[in-house]
């Protein structure tokens, strides 16, 4: 149970119809590591975790997590190997914080199991991973967004997975609020040894906190590797569109991107219109 | 929380007296006196096979709508849902109406008016689904089609009725929902129902929390939302059905109530489920002594011995007001 599981994702084909999104896409996730996925609007970052997940199933090619194929585990045994940290989240009307963290249970306990009275350790654990334990009877819709996110984060890792993924799980928060998910993400990682993948918009957060970078660009992966051999202005052009110079940090040692102006901005433009 | 219920179940004791009492033509001091073992046959009669029966009619169809109610807004995360917007009740009673105007059910076949109105609530469930298509996602624009499903529904039966207006009164009771002259048949049909369909509902608790929380969370964490929401949609057709066949298409309870039921015991579905099928039983217990109390004032006050107010017309004013109320505090934020 203890023992991390890996990504594999072989071939993969994926899109809606009249819209590929992901045109072969290879890529071995090593149990334990903490990747990094970046590129612009809609190049397939979002629709990779959520393959990866088994909330989608490949058109072509297979995703494996450690030994099992995603698509032939029922939705309930997927849930208790992988967690998904949405981009984004409804309203939950009369929810505590306590009562959301619980529904990440629902794996692990079934629907009879969730009808069960008690306090679940595991709730109690996420609960004080991310340090709401203090307001966990607060309601959530009456959180600040940089609080919200931590409970959302909090229900994910109730699911108690080997492997967490989270599509940009610093959308909509202040810097502030964007470091400390990001600390918490990799302090967890580092104590329990998770499988972590994340969608990053912020390159500077990427090259930061990330041990591996992998860019997709249209579909395909179009960089691997580790910051400091990704991040470099060939990177910035091709895969973000954006002219920049890279330094790097003097104390920590990373990358630091400094960006300038899109590139083509017209051309990009008509491309997509 | 178990404080709200006592007082919940308190407030229940209190309708269902008022309720005894609230008829015409016997006192309350009578009323005591028939249940201490009293009274004449007359009496007796009136209390144990007409007020008795009828108070408890009202308090199982106000669960069951209030439940199908909480469980409609659950599954589909609509505020705006309830069985009488969904096509569910409305379907139901077109179900009702044409089994009883074809002779495949009646007054004497209580269980073929049950089924009936299964199938036909089903079938209005059915052409909402189709109808709304791709805006499934999207409260208001359910809403809206819900709103077209029940009105051409409501045309339909209108339509049968024309064709057949066989046993007018009693399917005009249908349409407005009354409890006048409810007997034990329909309650010995009624709990059996309401009880297995009720229990359902709460077994399903987990999946419909977690499905109030957008079906993205709900598959992340491992619920096959489909099939959940399938058969959460089975239990609240099931129960509409139940409550449609025995007092009819009550307006507004199971649109209403479960946004009280859970301002009053929270979100989590274990406690909110059976807290809406107590303040569903109390509130259209409560309207149905309200409407007998004014029924008694109203003959008085026009001269007219036969006037009755049926529970249906009180319960869909009231609802009015309230989900005027319901539909100014809904919040649409995300995060």
């Amino acid at each position: 149970m203890n023992e991390s599981v890996g990504i594999h994702v072989e071939g993969v084909h994926f899109g809606y119809p009249g819209r590929p999104v992901l045109r072969g896409v290879d890529l071995t996730v090593r149990p334990g590591e903490l990747t990094a996925l970046i590129g612009l609007n809609g190049c397939g970052k979002s629709t990779l975790l959520r393959l990866a997940a088994g909330l989608l199933k490949p058109d072509e090619g297979r995703v494996l997590l450690g030994e099992d194929d995603v698509t032939r585990l029922s939705r309930r045994a997927t849930a208790r190997k992988v967690a998904l940290l949405h981009q984004s989240a409804p309203a939950v009307p009369g929810m505590t914080v306590r009562h959301l963290v619980r529904q990440g249970r629902y794996a692990a306990r079934g629907p009879l199991g969730m009808l069960r009275e008690g306090d679940d350790p595991v709730v109690r654990r996420a609960l004080r991973d991310v340090g709401v334990e203090d307001w966990a009877d607060r309601d959530v819709d009456a959180l600040s967004g940089g609080e919200r996110q931590r409970v959302r984060l909090a229900m994910a890792l109730a699911q108690d997975t080997r492997v967490l993924l989270l599509d940009e799980p610093t959308t909509y928060l202040d810097l502030h609020h964007q470091l400390d998910v990001l600390q918490t993400v990799v302090r967890l990682r580092e104590e329990r040894g998770l499988t972590v993948v994340m969608v990053l918009h912020d390159l500077a957060h990427a090259a930061r906190f990330a041990e591996r970078i992998v860019a997709l660009r249209e579909g395909r992966v179009a960089a691997d590797g580790a910051p400091k051999q990704v991040v470099t202005p060939g990177l910035l052009a091709e895969v973000l569109q954006v002219a920049g110079r890279v330094g790097e940090d003097p104390e920590g040692g990373w990358p630091v991107c400094y960006s300038d102006h899109p590139i083509a901005a017209i051309e990009y433009e008509n491309q997509i219109h | 929380m178990t404080r709200r219920f006592t007082a919940l179940g308190v407030l229940a004791v209190v309708c269902a007296a008022v309720e005894l009492v609230a008829g015409r033509g016997m006192s309350p001091g009578v009323v005591w006196d028939v249940l201490n073992g009293g009274g004449d046959a007359t009496e007796r009669h009136i209390l144990f096979q007409l007020r008795l029966p009828r108070l408890l009619v009202a308090l199982g169809a106000g669960a069951c709508l209030a439940v199908a109610g909480l469980v409609l807004q659950s599954a589909l995360r609509n505020p705006l849902a309830g069985p009488e917007v969904t096509g569910v009740t409305p379907g139901a009673v077109l179900g009702a109406v044409t089994a009883t105007a074809l002779g495949l059910a009646g007054w004497d076949s209580p269980l073929a008016v049950v089924l009936a109105a299964c199938a036909g609530g089903c079938a209005g469930a059915a052409l909402l689904w189709l109808l709304a298509g791709r805006g499934r996602g999207d409260p208001a624009q359910t809403a809206v089609h819900g709103v077209l499903v029940s009105a051409v529904l409501g045309g339909l039966t209108a339509m049968v009725l024309l064709v057949e207006p066989g046993e007018l009164g009693s399917v005009v009771q249908w349409l407005v929902g009354t409890t006048e002259g409810r007997v034990w048949e329909h309650w010995h049909l009624l709990w059996p129902w309401a009880l297995v369909w009720g229990v359902a509902a709460w077994l399903l608790a987990g999946p419909l929390t977690l499905l109030r929380c957008g079906d993205d969370i709900a598959l992340a964490a491992g619920l096959s939302a489909r099939r959940a929401r399938t058969l959460a949609l089975m239990c609240a057709v099931a129960l509409t059905a139940g409550a449609v066949a025995a007092v009819g298409a009550l307006g507004f309870i199971g649109l209403l109530v479960p946004h009280l039921a859970v301002a009053v015991f929270g979100a989590d579905l274990r406690r909110s489920l059976p807290g809406a099928a107590l303040t569903g039983a109390v509130v259209v217990c409560g309207a149905d002594a309200v409407a007998q109390l004014s029924s008694r004032l109203l003959a008085t006050a026009l001269d007219s011995g036969r006037l009755t107010l049926p529970v249906g017309a009180l319960t869909a004013c009231l609802g009015a007001a309230l989900l005027l109320l319901v539909v100014r505090r809904t919040p649409s934020r995300t995060f």
